[in-house]
């Protein structure tokens, strides 16, 4: 992924940043911000506190044709679903362990997850839930989270100093961040028909 | 008796999602937090399979796969690496230390069951 990397300098914060998209994740060890908005996703901002490499990333779990809302809250109990969220946290773990990383140093900081539609299902409640649960048996201690409500963040992470501005979407001026959500809802649906299993 | 697996991944959560999974089909499974928790378990028994994630802290998984060559209980136990690396290049370091099947993450654990199935009969 990361050869396809959405690099700008911020002015504002005085940093290069990364900007990442829904499915991304980031990690580095420098001096770098990174960036993204989220509507019902979810973003983990996890942090080594030793070595201060850290990394964000930004995903939402796939929900069933005719999940209500009770189910989508218990979403953690589908290992179906579930597995998705765990790779997306995996990966972006695994990245920061890579770089030299250690996972009993590692700390969250947890945003996202908003009810940004009037739909039935609650997306976001499944998601919080999820990272909430993920988080804990991988004994991962949430340092601070901003999570829920009806509104879309933009949120700034700087892994170097594990800090995180989050800006608050109060008037969508069109549907943008609606219309990205429901495109990787639907890429997800195709990813699960996929299952790579090759022999050596 | 149910056919011995070892399963080792750093992950708490794969380690009881994949762990049940394979114990509601009936294998017997042990599982290990790194490579060198698994080299310790493979000193003690004798595994039907040994199914091993990639990037672990101190030992991954492609060192413990040399490790299990080397080891008198292990040395012929089919390996599989259950990982979200994909790459051919990584598949062909796993091929080379002596993996059988590669399977990328996410996968469904029915996949993982079935692959189980036609190496172990």
């Amino acid at each position: 992924m990361n050869d396809s990397v959405n690099r700008y300098w911020d002015n504002r914060f005085k940093r290069q940043t990364v900007k990442i998209l829904p499915g991304d994740y980031y990690v580095c060890d420098g001096q770098e911000m990174i960036v993204t908005v989220l509507g019902s996703c979810i973003s983990a901002c996890i942090q080594d506190q030793v070595t201060k490499i850290g990394g964000m990333n930004h995903f939402m779990l796939p929900t069933k044709k005719g999940h209500d809302y009770e189910q989508s809250v218990n979403i953690t109990d589908d290992t179906d679903t579930a597995r998705y969220g765990n790779v997306a946290m995996e990966r972006l773990i695994n990245d920061i362990v890579k770089l030299g990383g250690n996972r009993h140093s590692m700390r969250a900081k947890i945003f996202g997850g908003g009810r940004i539609t009037n739909t039935r299902i609650d997306i976001g409640a499944g998601n919080i839930s999820f990272v909430h649960e993920y988080l804990h048996t991988e004994g991962i201690q949430i340092l601070s989270e901003d999570v829920g409500n009806i509104y879309p963040r933009k949120v700034y992470y700087i892994p170097e100093i594990n800090e995180v501005y989050v800006k608050i979407i109060q008037h969508m001026n069109n549907t943008t961040i609606i219309d990205r959500d429901i495109s990787y809802i639907h890429s997800l649906d195709k990813y699960d028909t996929e299952g790579q299993v090759s022999f050596l | 008796m149910g056919k011995k697996i070892l399963f080792v991944d750093d992950s708490t959560s794969m380690r009881e999602i994949v762990g049940m999974a394979m114990s509601d089909a009936g294998y017997e499974v042990t599982t290990a937090e790194d490579g060198n928790d698994g080299v310790g378990k493979m000193e003690n028994d004798k595994f039907d399979a040994i199914i091993s994630d990639l990037n672990m802290p101190n030992m991954n998984g492609i060192e413990m796969i040399k490790a299990a060559k080397n080891n008198a209980n292990n040395k012929f136990t089919p390996v599989i690496m259950l990982t979200t690396e994909s790459s051919d290049d990584m598949k062909q370091q796993g091929k080379d230390a002596g993996a059988k099947v590669w399977i990328v993450k996410p996968f469904k654990p029915d996949q993982l069951i079935d692959v189980l199935k036609k190496l172990l009969g």
